[in-house]
């Protein structure tokens, strides 16, 4: 049904390949035109590149920003050294290392295998705090959090004698004991694209990215994102941790200081300038990072004589001295986070450009849904729920019922409770008073996430799409947690909801480029693709023309019966709730006023006056 | 008994300065909703200067202003230079933009001064101390804590009395709303700039007396140190972020005076992995600033 | 005193405001209404300065206005009572006063602050309480007094009834008239259309972000097509 085949495994591998050999390849010509002083620079380049493929598997899909990402690798990196370096060496330096570690002796393969262990063990913690902490996309606690970590491996790493060596000394394996082939680091870093890029179209990797997008929406369509955060910052630890080992083991020692600040400003600047959310963003970052510090790098210590231009002159001697390079990292930051802070390629990546081109032969548009398929009889009741804000009472004993396969208004002026009572249904306000349920279960004190999958999925008054992922992949976050927690329900395609939709010629187009009105569709579809008991929905036509609103009547009426689903439908729009609805409920003043059908409810006075304000029934 | 009065006046000397640092970090959070992690700029440019007029000379009853001055200029520089171009973008780029600037001020002392630390002397008054029964107190301590609880109290009175005070605390809580009064955003931004120089210029003045050194990193402790402790107080409270400067302050002085020897030298870390604790069950601080719901 | 000329405003690709145009004459009281996300609150968004609009024109006193600042707006005579009220909370009823008065000389702002306590009397005994512990009703009366500070010429109000109970809402149509009394011009946008019109000169109708009907608040109450857009029936 996703055609997991081509688009979600076989593109994304020959594009880790692509990748893997553009910048393996790069490398190698790079070697030989300049000759073997370039080898540690390649060298370099491909353990960095490994390090932010690892770094962007977490803040390129959790959208969280992480500092501490550099003290895994130092908690990998000192274990790695502790573990590998012969027991003869240790006994120089860390004669009383804690445990008997000085006697111990590992292969490096074996070492960096426990490392990224310990890494791993580390990483669960930190992830269970951050989850703890409500880490999501822009906090500023997880940021804390992670730089709380990189700073105390720093303070062990300086005043835990026995076992790093200390702040000058560090760890060093004897000359000789160090990485000598590049096969090593080909092999992992082949590992990390592939798991990177497999990871981003995956299940985890998609949810994360709806949570970054939009913690509320994803909450709203069952994602509970703290589990893709913490799978995610599992393969993006291990990935981290291993790049650490390999780091220590091609330099050949370590420091505090090996793993810091400096390090971690490296990387991160690498993440974004190329474009921390996809791979082919990331890799360019490290390309031009380590370009430019190394020009820069040139320039500054040979100054006018490099590249013979042979520069001299005031200007050339204020600007070519010592530090340029690091000028230039503090630069490229600011640089593009002032101008273009999504990076160059932003989330574009070289498979999805070739899937598009390429892996669409067959690409036919699907069959229309056939009606319902699900036919689950249950009720969404509400008993007299109240809600206060701060003494501002915004429901006063609401009590509504809703059965599957009936299509259910509300109606009221502004401010009359609508919004609120959706929001309450959907877990994002508590009630003061009152409970509600499915049938005999109550689900009054549930969360957002957990409502979504019991069947009560939600679209938003203000719209709140994935905005920078495609249209199908909106629809297909949901498809994906329906996949696993309504399985018991047979289950639109995606492909035939965006069709259904009218949004086929739109679906690789991002959310954010969708006018109004198919964005309010789109919000349907995606919806529907949770196969939801009861739909809600909060204003869907608000923003539409006279014209569309008569659309959306037979579209949602479509949609409700392919699924099988019971709605309540919010709406300022007279002629549309009228037109849909089998029965109205009236709001005015946060009370339920009248219950009736459209035709009822359109000749009741108490309604009229509400909407109309001629004074207020008694 | 005594060695706790005697860590109280530590802890309150220190957390003063932390108190200044923080509430100027809170000040700019709550304008434009950044993290400021390049607050402690204001303090290396300003040790460069106190450097460069001790070795010409100076007295430091000069020195001081000349650094609050110096602090004042830097702030408002930064804000052109960097932040005005990121207003009201995503809380990642502005957290990044801020550590760009703290990156490219360090690596500018680097390149163009030299990456050793410049030494000048301290005022000679700073290690007296005067005894009260048993209980010895440093003088400078004392001129700490008086300086900051004036300095502090001005500035409450600013916020509640002037109408650049009024217009910060407006802008802070519904920046629309306060351009739509009539408050002037480029006005009120760089105002909050200037308050949060000026209150790390006078932080500064005690951190430069008090290390009688600097470097091109000397910002980076002063700086971590303030935004842990506005953070502590909860970011979008000013009143928050004195209280987390004093208890960050205490906090050391204790921790450093009571743990075990082996470990006493990892205060920092613990104070670090406490703040980690804190933030974990209390993401948004001790305080937490709460605006009425709106419907 | 206030032409719009085919204004047109966008958030990113969507339009919410399409060529709109309207007149509000020199003491008129100009009624606003639609239903929701029709643009009302983005016009008078576009007119205060807050957003800029993408094409046409906004002309006050026969100046070219558009895309000045909400400061300049204010300095002008143009001042916006925004919707759901916005009070500072964290701030007393006189500082959200004085805020108001940010744009006047210091001298007035004094006798301005006298001039709302006898306008608003329920303000005068929460003089020094903090803002948000305001009632519905109040807040709405200090949101009004705010923009009353600045002196306007023009006032603008977006959904003033917007959450209040019945007698509250008289208060609020009770000022209106009172203002207009006064020599206020008022440009109001409001869900409650049958009082609206009723307090009225003329009042436009805007849907889906563009202007569908004009005329004065009898000939609109008239209209039966336009109440379909309220009531549908």
């Amino acid at each position: 049904m996703f055609r997991l085949f081509d688009r979600d495994v076989a593109f994304p591998l020959s594009g880790a390949l692509l990748q893997f050999l553009v910048l393996v390849g790069g490398g190698l010509l790079y070697t030989a035109a300049v000759g073997g002083s370039a080898e540690n620079l390649v060298t370099a380049m491909l353990i960095d590149a490994v390090m932010v493929v690892g770094l962007q598997i977490y803040i390129g899909n959790t959208g969280v920003l992480s500092f501490g990402h550099i003290g895994f690798g130092a908690i990998a990196g000192y274990a790695f050294a502790v573990l590998a370096i012969d027991p003869a060496r240790k006994g120089t330096v860390i004669r009383n290392a804690p445990w008997g570690l000085d006697e111990v002796q590992l292969s490096p393969l074996l070492a960096a295998v426990v490392a990224v262990g310990v890494a791993v063990v580390i990483a669960v913690f930190i992830g269970l705090g951050l989850a703890r902490s409500g880490a999501q996309s822009g906090a500023v606690s997880a940021t804390v959090i992670t730089l709380a970590l990189l700073f105390v491996t720093h303070e062990l790493a300086i005043n835990w004698t026995d076992l790093t060596g200390g702040d000058r000394a560090g760890l060093s394996f004897s000359i000789g004991d160090t990485l000598q082939s590049r096969w090593p680091i080909y092999a992992v870093l082949l590992g990390a694209l592939v798991l990177a890029r497999l990871f981003a179209q995956s299940r985890s990797g998609r949810l994360a990215q709806a949570a970054r997008e939009d913690d509320l929406a994803a909450r709203a369509m069952g994602v509970n994102p703290q589990v893709q955060q913490m799978v995610a910052l599992l393969f993006s630890v291990a990935i981290v941790a291993t790049a650490a080992c390999l780091r220590v083991y091609s330099v050949g020692n370590i420091t505090p200081k090996f793993f810091f600040f400096d390090y971690t400003l490296l990387t991160l600047v690498m993440l974004i300038v190329g474009g921390r959310k996809g791979i082919s963003g990331s890799l360019l970052g490290v390309v031009l990072i380590t370009a430019g510090r190394e020009i820069t790098r040139r320039l500054g210590t040979t100054g006018y004589e490099f590249f013979g231009l042979g520069l001299d002159g005031t200007i050339a001697n204020v600007v070519f001295r010592e530090g340029l390079s690091d000028i230039f990292l503090g630069l490229a930051m600011l640089g593009f986070m002032i101008l273009r802070p999504s990076g160059l390629l932003d989330d574009w990546e070289v498979d999805q450009w070739l899937f598009r081109r390429f892996g669409r032969g067959d690409d036919t548009r699907p069959e229309p849904l056939p009606e319902t398929v699900n036919i689950e009889p249950g009720t969404l009741k509400a008993t007299d729920l109240s809600v206060d804000f701060g003494g501002f009472r915004a429901l006063t004993s609401a009590s509504l019922d809703a059965r599957s396969g009936e299509i259910v208004g509300l109606i009221g002026p502004n401010g009359a409770g609508k919004t609120t009572l959706v929001n309450v249904i959907t877990g994002m306000v508590q009630p003061t008073e009152g409970h509600f349920g499915i049938n005999d279960r109550d689900l009054t004190s549930a969360e957002p996430y957990v409502l979504a999958r019991s069947g009560i999925v939600r679209t938003f008054q203000n719209l709140r799409l994935f905005s920078s992922l495609t249209v199908r992949e909106n629809v297909e976050v949901a498809a994906r947690v329906a996949e696993v927690h309504r399985a018991d329900r047979v289950r639109p395609g995606v492909d035939a909801l965006i069709a259904e939709a009218g949004l086929w010629e739109h679906r690789d187009r991002r959310a954010s480029e969708l006018d109004y009105g198919n964005s309010r569709r789109l919000e349907l579809a995606r919806a529907a693709a949770m196969s939801p008991q009861f739909l809600l929905l909060d204003e869907p036509t608000s923003g539409m023309s006279d014209a569309e609103s008569d659309e959306m009547i037979e579209q949602v009426r479509h949609m409700a019966a392919t699924i099988g689903a019971g709605v309540l439908v919010i709406d300022h729009d007279l002629n549309f709730i009228t037109g849909i609805s089998d029965r109205i409920y009236a709001l005015d003043q946060g009370r339920i006023i009248a219950v009736g059908t459209p035709e009822e409810i359109q000749a009741n006075p108490m309604v009229q006056s509400a909407y109309l304000g001629s004074a207020a029934p008694a | 008994m005594n060695q706790l009065i005697q860590n109280l006046v530590d802890g309150l000397g220190r957390g003063s300065i932390y108190a200044l640092l923080a509430l100027g970090i809170a000040v700019i959070f709550g304008v434009m909703h950044l993290v400021n992690f390049a607050h402690g700029e204001l303090i290396t440019v300003s040790g460069y200067l106190a450097y460069w007029m001790f070795i010409s000379g100076v007295t430091w009853y000069l020195i001081a202003p000349a650094v609050v001055i110096c602090a004042v200029i830097v702030s408002v520089i930064i804000e052109q230079v960097a932040f005005r171009w990121v207003r009201g973008a995503a809380d990642f780029t502005l957290l990044l933009t801020s550590f760009g600037v703290h990156f490219v001020v360090e690596a500018l002392f680097l390149m163009y001064v030299s990456a050793s630390v410049k030494s000048f002397n301290r005022p000679g008054w700073i290690a007296n101390t005067f005894s009260v029964g048993s209980v010895s107190v440093e003088i400078f301590d004392m001129v700490v804590i008086l300086v900051t609880l004036l300095v502090l109290g001005l500035t409450a009175l600013i916020l509640q009395r002037t109408m650049f005070g009024l217009a910060l605390r407006a802008a802070a809580e519904d920046f629309d709303t306060a351009r739509l009064m009539g408050v002037k955003s480029d006005r009120v931004i760089r105002g909050a700039f200037m308050l949060s120089g000026l209150l790390a210029g006078i932080a500064g003045v005690f951190w430069l007396m008090r290390a009688g050194a600097t470097s091109p990193g000397a910002g980076t402790t002063p700086m971590l140190k303030g935004v842990l402790a506005a953070l502590i107080g909860g970011l979008g409270s000013l009143k928050g972020a004195v209280i987390g400067g004093f208890a960050l302050g205490l906090a050391e002085v204790l921790l450093r005076s009571n743990l075990p020897g082996s470990v006493a030298s990892l205060t920092d870390g613990v104070v670090f992995a406490l703040i980690a604790v804190l933030f974990i069950f209390r993401p948004q601080g001790l305080i937490t600033v709460s605006h009425a719901e709106r419907v | 005193m206030l032409e719009i000329e085919s204004l047109t405003t966008r958030y990113g690709s969507i339009s919410a405001l399409r060529e709109v145009s309207m007149t509000v004459g020199s003491g008129e009281v100009i009624g606003l209404i639609g239903p929701n996300g029709a643009g009302k609150t983005t016009l008078l968004g576009s007119v205060a300065g807050l957003l800029k609009p993408a094409s046409g024109v906004v002309r006050f006193e026969g100046d070219d206005e558009t895309g000045s600042s909400p400061d300049q707006m204010l300095r002008r005579g143009v001042a916006l009572v925004p919707e759901h009220r916005r009070i500072f909370t964290d701030m007393s009823v006189v500082e959200n006063l004085k805020i108001g008065g940010v744009t006047i000389p210091a001298a007035e702002r004094t006798g301005m602050m006298d001039e709302m306590v006898e306008l608003f009397p329920v303000l005068k005994d929460k003089w020094t309480t903090s803002a948000g512990y305001l009632s519905g009703g109040e807040a709405q009366q200090l949101a009004i007094a705010r923009a009353l500070m600045s002196k306007p010429r023009l006032l603008m109000m977006d959904e003033p009834s917007l959450g209040l109970a019945p007698i509250l809402i008289d208060v609020v149509f009770d000022l209106i008239v009172k203002l207009k009394e006064q020599g206020m011009t008022l440009l109001v946008v409001e869900q409650n259309a049958t009082r609206m019109l009723g307090v009225s000169d003329r009042a436009y109708v805007l849907r889906s972000g563009a202007l569908v009907a004009e005329g004065t608040g009898t000939d609109l109450l008239a209209r039966d097509d336009l109440f379909d857009t309220f009531v549908g029936n």
